[in-house]
């Protein structure tokens, strides 16, 4: 009689439910916000928590659980971006350079040395810089300053790889390079690329935050959890409520995320 | 002493490249500084003269190569928005950006590596399992939310300290010092956090290995062994880390004198982007590049002399 059955530990559930609490409140965000975020109302003034306004306040009379929700869709939606930009170019380098290795390898990867070596914050200032600031360039640039660090994992699975049995049986079938590379290699590193893609995710929240933080990621009137922290902390003496709320969303978000990666 | 002399090679080598980058990056920028600094109504004859005088009328190469040259001596042009000369508005910045990063360090080495020890010492007691969940959170606050914390806690309500009351270095030291402590807490906590991880689990491995158990049997107590067999060999991956986080920092520090207010590099950095003050923003990159750089040379050398297994290859 087998009643073992596979048992998740504390860390999984916490992960699993924090995660679950942020999932239902992007999904209120979606379907069920309760004031259009940029509505102003002067009575309303840094208003304190009610029932009707469940976080209080802005210094503009908007409400703040209405904003942490818009902040929310806006920091999960560049962080998704972020990712799949750097997730699909890091894959692509990081299967030619592993498979083929030779002088596109070398020259690829010393290129991939130099820009990894550098923090992703920095490197995303730069290109900023160069494309201007909003959130579309803000998910671009954190995008590509994200695509090293995925190049680079991809590229020492499929390193690895490549010298198995079954891809040599899937060449005496005939198969092709790109075939080999992308029916037969890409699924086997699934497992490596799934918990990078969760640990890249909150690296993309937390960089996000920080830019918006900075004043070159989303722009007002958009609502984003680090523009709200700046914006909060002119107020930090009076209404204190105002930066925990979005901060302490930030929290559980990354909270969340970093158990589920750990027990992944 | 090879190795070291092939590693300043390759450092020579990528610095090169990384100046090429950034030279080359801003250059493919849409945009003419010509214009920008006259305006609009500027006439085709001036802005001609501005052209000539500003160089930018010559070939890529040369560009880069009389770039590189004045910035290899400390000059790096002009900024377009202050009409002074960068290294002069950088120069006294860069040591505030450095005291923070070294202060943030040494508190990251202070507190994480007997925290990693004791909780390695008690293993799953009650310290061990507070300093576990303790770092599970404290790695997912973003600096610059704890720094507000700080802010809120140490200035506001117990008033340690005047918030944005930055005070500079050449006036009086230990005030400067007094203030950045704070800042270096709000940099230092996420990276505490994940050092004492690292550590405690690294340490947790080599306790398993045999040779502790031969060391054990020797006759060696709990601390000899400790201290003299698994340190070593247990802080190995954590070097390895801590190179890594001191250059995060370097850059993270950008954020954190955002919340504190204090006037570092990052503040100019972040007034020279949204200016398009494009020498300002090369001359800052580059300097934080070549910080980048050379920490990562040391960490490789550090790597080299501590681990004999890599000086066999």
């Amino acid at each position: 009689m087998q009643k073992k059955k596979k048992r998740h530990s504390f860390n999984f559930i916490l992960g699993a439910v924090l995660t679950g609490l942020i999932a239902v409140m992007l999904l209120i965000g979606i379907f069920a916000m309760p004031y259009a975020p940029d509505a102003m109302n002067k009575s309303l003034k840094f208003a304190g928590i009610s029932p009707a306004h469940l976080m209080g306040c802005d210094n503009f009379g908007r409400d703040i659980f209405s904003r942490v929700l818009q902040g929310l869709k806006m920091t999960l939606g560049i962080a998704a971006g972020t990712v799949c930009i750097g997730t699909f170019f890091g894959m692509v380098i990081g299967a030619f350079t592993g498979y083929f290795g030779g002088w596109l390898d070398e020259v690829l990867m010393r290129i991939n040395d130099a820009v990894f070596a550098f923090p992703s914050i920095l490197l995303a200032l730069v290109m900023v810089s160069l494309f201007g600031t909003g959130k579309w360039n803000v998910m671009l640039a954190l995008g590509i300053a994200f695509i090293p660090s995925f190049a680079r994992i991809v590229r020492s699975e499929f390193l690895y790889q490549k010298n198995l049995d079954y891809v040599k049986s899937a060449r005496l079938m005939g198969a092709g390079h790109l075939r080999i590379m992308f029916v037969h290699i890409l699924p086997n590193t699934l497992p490596v690329l799934i918990s990078s893609i969760m640990i890249g995710f909150n690296n993309a929240v937390l960089a996000e935050a920080g830019m918006s933080y900075l004043g070159i990621g989303v722009q007002p009137p958009d609502a984003s959890l680090g523009r709200m922290l700046s914006e909060a902390q002119t107020y930090l003496f009076s209404t204190p409520t105002y930066a925990m709320f979005p901060g302490l969303v930030l929290i559980v978000m990354i909270l969340g995320f970093s158990l589920l990666a750990d027990e992944m | 002493m090879k190795y070291v002399i092939k590693k300043i090679g390759t450092m020579i080598f990528t610095l090169c490249v990384v100046c090429f980058l950034i030279f080359g990056a801003f250059s493919l920028i849409p945009g003419d500084p010509a214009l920008s600094r006259l305006g609009t109504q500027a006439t085709e004859s001036s802005l001609n003269a501005l052209r000539e005088q500003m160089g930018l009328n010559r070939p890529f190469l040369v560009r880069f190569a009389d770039w590189f040259v004045h910035a290899l001596a400390g000059d790096f042009g002009t900024s377009y928005s202050y009409n002074m000369p960068v290294s002069d508005m950088i120069l006294d910045k860069v040591p505030i950006t450095i005291t923070l990063t070294l202060l943030a360090f040494v508190l990251i080495v202070l507190v994480s590596i007997p925290l990693s020890i004791y909780s390695v010492m008690h293993e799953n007691g009650p310290v061990d399992r507070g300093i576990l969940i303790l770092n599970q959170i404290l790695m997912a606050v973003p600096p610059f939310f704890s720094g507000m914390l700080i802010t809120f806690f140490f200035g506001i309500v117990l008033k340690w300290f005047v918030p944005g009351g930055f005070v500079s270095y050449k006036k009086s030291f230990s005030g400067f010092l007094g203030y950045m402590l704070f800042p270096a807490i709000a940099v230092a906590l996420p990276k505490i956090a994940m050092t004492v991880k690292l550590f405690r689990k690294s340490l947790l491995q080599e306790k398993k290995k045999e040779y502790v158990r031969t060391a054990y049997s020797k006759g060696n107590d709990s601390r000899g062994v400790l201290y003299g067999h698994m340190m070593k060999n247990a802080l190995i991956p954590v070097i390895t880390f801590l190179g890594m986080v001191l250059t995060d920092m370097i850059a993270g520090s950008i954020i954190i004198e955002q919340v504190f207010n204090i006037p570092g590099l990052g503040r100019i950095l972040m007034t020279s982007i949204s200016n398009r003050d494009y020498p300002v923003v090369e001359a800052i990159v580059l300097c934080i590049a070549v910080l980048v750089i050379v920490v990562n040379f040391l960490v490789d050398v550090l790597y080299h002399v501590i681990d004999p297994r890599m000086r066999t290859e």
